[in-house]
């Protein structure tokens, strides 16, 4: 039992670090976006206007907070949760990711279906969620 | 063992669902559709002829290619516009000429026409940066006649016979030469500046802020 658990630990490893370098890469992504938040300038995009739509329309905050700084304290916390590697703290990095997953696919559909205007930075920040999910399920998964 | 995994995960799952849907709900239900338009002065006693702002004789002219619905045209208009009125037009060293684009949707188009109703009047710019104060999101179908109205009002145009111009032939002549000359330059998106000499040919910008605007009138200026 404890060398079956020794192995899915192993196995678990690249999985782990794999998450730390994705949600180091989101951390990068948000940081960039909270910066150009608070600087009141406009991300560089490679769609024109769209991003300067996206981080101007309502969406952009939740509850007075900027989307992009509440994307910067996700990715922190997860790569917190990153630091043991415990069955509470999978559970606690797979409800970070997919709580991640989740806000971002619903940002993606607000873009999409409402302000008809994508934000690549913001396309990014989504891939790198949905790796989290998928990474932090499977590591869950193989405790 | 896997039980315990799966309720784990299942746990995680549904919290999540939950904290998102909250999120969700709070994301759509916050923000404002329309801010209120505001009296505008900026433009105050300087002279406006055909849409053009400022001395006629002026030696550079600064064409800016606009959307109405752009937000980013607004955040210029916020930003970069006032420096340029103090410095250049107020001076008499510059004028400023517009272009209004309409490739954002229908509700640009609609507000275009009565910018060219505004400009009729000789209130073309004070109706832009209303426009601009009391802009919406795109396309959702705020550039209703009664915003307009609104707006006009608040750039002290006579909106009557702004809207009434709107809906004539002629408030259609300005966004075909808006759109010929933007295909002409290759403007391809807003805002957009050109800066020209006399009647020299227009030199297209690719930064939209006021040091680099101001630093292409300087140069046209020394020319």
């Amino acid at each position: 039992m404890i060398a079956r658990a020794a192995g899915a630990s192993g196995q678990a490893a690249p999985l782990r670090a794999a998450s730390a370098a994705v949600a180091l890469a989101g951390l990068g992504i948000a940081g960039y976006l909270t910066t150009v938040h608070y600087a009141g300038g406009t991300p560089a995009c490679a769609i024109a206007h769209g991003c300067a739509t996206v981080q101007q329309s309502k969406y952009a905050e939740l509850a007075g907070v900027p989307v992009a700084l509440l994307g910067l304290l996700g990715y922190a916390a997860v790569l917190a949760s990153l630091a043991r590697d415990g069955e509470g703290a999978r559970t606690v990095t797979a409800f970070l990711s997919l709580a991640g997953f989740g806000f971002s696919g619903w940002l993606t559909y607000v873009e999409v279906a409402r302000l008809d205007a994508i934000c690549s930075w913001c396309v990014a920040s989504a891939v790198c969620m949905t790796l989290l999910a998928a990474l932090s399920v499977a590591r869950v998964l193989r405790m | 063992m896997f039980v315990t995994r799966t309720r784990r995960l299942l746990a995680a799952v549904a919290l999540a669902a939950f904290v998102v849907a909250v999120a969700a709900v709070a994301s759509s239900s916050g923000g404002q559709p329309a801010k209120p338009v505001a009296k505008s002065t900026l433009f105050r006693g300087i002279p406006e002829h055909d849409g053009v702002l400022g001395d006629p004789n002026a030696p550079v002219t600064v064409t800016e290619y606009v959307d109405l619905q752009c937000p980013v045209c607004a955040a210029a208009a916020r930003e970069t516009l006032p420096t340029l009125v103090r410095d250049y037009v107020r001076t008499g060293e510059a004028k400023l000429d517009v272009r209004t684009l309409s490739f954002i949707g229908p509700d640009s188009e609609r507000a275009a026409r009565v910018a060219a109703g505004a400009a009729q009047q000789g209130r073309l710019w004070p109706l832009l940066e209303a426009f601009y104060a009391a802009q919406g999101q795109e396309n959702s179908g705020y550039v209703t006649d009664e915003h307009l109205r609104a707006v006009a009002v608040a750039a002290g145009v006579d909106a009557d016979a702004a809207l009434e111009f709107a809906d004539s032939a002629a408030a259609q002549e300005p966004l075909n030469r808006a759109n010929a000359d933007a295909q002409r330059l290759g403007i391809d998106s807003t805002p957009t500046f050109t800066v020209a000499r006399g009647d020299g040919a227009p030199r297209v910008l690719q930064a939209h802020d006021e040091r680099s605007l101001a630093a292409a009138i300087d140069a046209e200026l020394a020319r």
